[in-house]
């Protein structure tokens, strides 16, 4: 068993990674990707520090972050595949009837 | 295995707290079932049977009065608080339901899943402003957000609703994992994620220093501040507005805004004490740079739906200044302005969907020349909508900010009011441009011909109207109904 | 002390965050998702680390089974696989690489400096019926607003990805085969 705070430190580097990859990608598939792994280290904080604290609030947690995450997934690729049948793209820089 | 005991009483009690999300959700399921069984022609019904539910909630929510009621092991609480924010949001769905009466008609949006997700949106806001469990508050903020992002792109074949919808998802759902990291370090500095214990805890000077539960609460607010569209956090809010159903926006402005700041609100009033020092310096910037970014925009816009968006920016900076000083009278104006700011943007909303003929093409400025004589009650209402909207007497958005800036002096915020005050006058020249327009400037060629309006859709102006002059001549009992819910919070 | 149940720690850990890194970078969609298969694999070999039997199997059902292949559909859906370009690069900007870096410093910072109260060693135990338990009880409310958002999310995605009416027939009809 590891020192809580190497799972905290573990668990923000991957938090980190996917607000990169949101930040500097323009596609949106890639940064839904992404904003799963933002939820993934959410949930690794949760878990390391429920565990540790001997408190299943933190697992309880993790639990309802996966079920909302899989329901954002739904809505969001069913949002995609609609803008993909009107326009054949989802890099959101070729989306521009609105100003971004 | 033994059978889990089940606490008979306190689940009653929960119960009894949640009945208003209870009903809101029922005749959402409802309105579903109600859907399948009748014909194309005769869909109105539901927009009426929805209505009707939100009524009896609203009934509902008087009847339980501000008695505190907790249930669900401290997961929420019925109380003043909650009370008054469930009885703005219900007020903005029942009058966006009025206006979706004639709306749908025009627009085809006539679906029963138009009118459940709005209700499934709403128990989340709810939900939202009555948790007290950062988890029912988290649930409650995605089961707010989730049929938003549908019903922004609910004219789907229409490339700006569903654009709109693609942007406001992506940098919600980034908003989301902001606000959950946030809570995840608050849960790690302390163990809990019980606004009440968080609050119990802060006492100990410790905690407020303790870098991951500063860290923590900073990611919460901005994952808040997202929804409430806050500088530099609001780059999704003018798609999102001018790609949605108008109806749409209009409920997204008042409602969600609402719901976002009721959770803002408990957790920053409670948590003041220990972090004050830091706080209001983030406030105060927050605050400034919304109000005067969503001004400047606003002063920049031809399409009158997208400039309508800008200035919701710039009101949410206005009511942040009341959270700045994190007192009872800044709270207690907070609470006011909201009310007063989701009947006066909804008014105007309204107007504009009636004057606007198509989604997408009618809001430019120029479709406005001329109105003001040719339809005098159009006229008069937008008029006096925007009127409030830029804090002029005698109406309710001018008591709001006239409360929301002194108690900013009171406080001894003395340049935030006056950059309030500033932002407020600017705001006025692009409010009364719209004035200009209906009154004074020529048609060029054609008039457009506004839809002829519904007596729901009329209702809806009408009882808005009535609220934003009375709210602003009689703000007596409005005023002390959000001064004891702030006081039941910090009680 | 470093005893073989931290080497493997490392190596999963490792495995998360390379993988997780590809995901963010790779210019291939399809690689991406392939590279996210292994972070969300990795993060699940994590729990069993702490001794979260339960949720390691959630996150095995829910994102290796669920959300990946969603995600993997809407890949295929919405490239050809004819036109092998499915590629798009990474536009680097330097305020986000600026933002990231701050983000980095501080969430770094706020891990290593917390001071956890020391705790006798873990025990491993089943942690399912604990968890079912609480979501009947203390976590009900939460458990059942979590229903609703589902229904939610049900009802938006239908709406949003059938096809109906004749208007949108016609647009429905250039989908790739």
């Amino acid at each position: 068993m590891m020192e809580p705070a190497a799972y905290l430190l573990l668990s923000g580097i991957l938090f980190g990674i996917g607000v990169v990859g949101v930040v500097a990608r323009k596609n949106a598939l890639i940064i839904l990707m992404s904003v799963e792994i933002m939820l993934n280290g959410v949930n690794v904080a949760f878990i390391a520090v429920g565990s540790h604290l001997g408190d299943v609030t933190g697992s309880v947690f993790a639990f309802m972050v996966m079920t909302v995450a899989a329901a954002e997934a739904a809505v969001g690729l069913a949002i995609l595949i609609a803008i993909y049948r009107l326009k054949e793209t989802i890099d959101i820089t070729e989306l521009n009837v609105l100003k971004w | 295995m033994s059978p889990i005991p089940i606490d008979a009483a306190a689940l009653l009690t929960g119960l009894r707290c949640i009945l208003p999300e209870i009903l809101v959700v029922a005749t959402a399921i409802f309105v579903l079932f109600v859907d399948l069984m009748i014909p194309e022609e005769n869909k109105r019904i539901l927009c009426g049977i929805s209505l009707i539910g939100v009524v009896i909630s609203l009934f509902s929510v008087f009847l339980l009065g501000p008695a505190r009621i907790s249930g669900f092991s401290g997961a929420v609480v019925h109380d003043g608080l909650g009370a008054f924010f469930e009885i703005v949001i219900l007020a903005a769905c029942a009058l966006t339901l009025l206006m979706a009466t004639g709306y749908s008609e025009w627009e085809g949006t006539h679906k029963g899943e138009f009118y459940s997700l709005l209700l499934l949106s709403t128990s989340g806001m709810m939900f939202m402003a009555k948790g007290t469990d950062l988890m029912t508050v988290f649930l409650g903020l995605e089961t707010l957000s989730i049929p938003i992002y549908v019903l922004v792109g609910f004219h789907r074949h229409r490339m700006s609703s569903i654009e709109g919808a693609l942007k406001y998802f992506l940098l919600g759902a980034f908003a989301s994992g902001f606000f959950l990291y946030g809570v995840a370090l608050m849960y790690a500095a302390t163990g809990t994620t019980k606004i009440p214990a968080l609050a119990a805890m802060l006492l100990d000077a410790r905690l407020a220093a303790n870098p991951v539960f500063l860290a923590g609460v900073g990611l919460l607010l901005v994952g808040l501040a997202f929804k409430v569209s806050l500088v530099p956090f609001h780059m999704w809010t003018p798609d999102a507005y001018e790609g949605a159903p108008t109806v749409v926006t209009a409920f997204m402005s008042a409602a969600v805004k609402a719901a976002a700041f009721a959770a803002l609100i408990r957790v920053l009033l409670l948590t003041f004490g220990g972090l004050q020092p830091v706080m209001w310096k983030v406030l105060w910037a927050l605050s400034v740079l919304t109000m005067t970014v969503g001004n400047l925009s606003a002063l920049l816009q031809d399409n009158v739906k997208r400039m309508l968006a800008y200035s919701s920016i710039a009101h949410a900076g206005y009511v942040l200044v009341g959270l700045v000083s994190g007192d009872f009278l800044g709270g207690q104006a907070a609470l006011f302005y909201l009310l007063v700011y989701a009947f006066m943007n909804i008014g105007a909303f309204g107007v504009v969907i009636l004057i606007a003929q198509k989604e997408d093409e009618g809001y430019d400025i120029r479709n406005l020349a001329g109105i003001g004589f040719k339809y005098p009650a159009l006229g008069a209402f937008l008029t006096l909508f925007l009127v409030s909207l830029g804090g002029i007497p005698p109406t309710a958005g001018f008591v709001g900010k006239f409360y929301l800036f002194s108690a900013a002096v009171k406080n001894g915020y003395i340049w935030l009011a006056v950059l309030g005050v500033l932002n407020s006058a600017a705001s006025i020249y692009y409010y009364l441009r719209l004035v200009v327009y209906m009154y004074m400037v020529p048609a060029e060629g054609e008039m457009p011909v506004p839809r002829p309006s519904r007596l729901a859709f009329s209702a809806a102006l009408f009882a808005s109207g009535a609220a934003v002059l009375l709210l602003g001549i009689f703000p007596g009992s409005a005023l002390d109904l959000a001064a004891r819910s702030v006081l039941s919070l910090l009680m | 002390m470093t005893g073989p149940a931290d080497l493997i720690f490392y190596f999963v850990a490792a495995l998360t965050v390379a993988s997780a890194i590809l995901v963010a970078t790779l210019p291939n969609i399809i690689y991406s998702a392939v590279a996210l298969l292994f972070s969300f694999a990795g993060v699940a070999g994590l729990y069993v680390f702490v001794s979260a039997d339960f949720l390691a199997a959630t996150q095995v059902l829910v994102y290796v089974g669920g959300i990946l292949i969603l995600i993997l559909f809407a890949v295929f859906l919405s490239n050809r696989i004819s036109t092998v370009k499915i590629s798009n690069p990474v536009h680097f900007n330097w305020q986000a690489a600026l933002l990231c870096l701050a983000l980095f410093g501080v969430l770094s910072y706020t891990a290593v400096s917390t001071k956890f109260p020391v705790k006798p060693g873990l025990s491993y135990q089943p942690t399912t019926a604990e968890i079912g338990e609480l979501l009947m009880t203390r976590y009900l409310l939460p458990f059942e607003v979590a229903s609703v958002l589902l229904l939610a999310a049900l009802i938006g995605a239908a709406l949003l990805s059938r096809p109906e009416g004749e208007k949108e027939r016609s647009a429905d009809m250039e989908e790739p085969k």
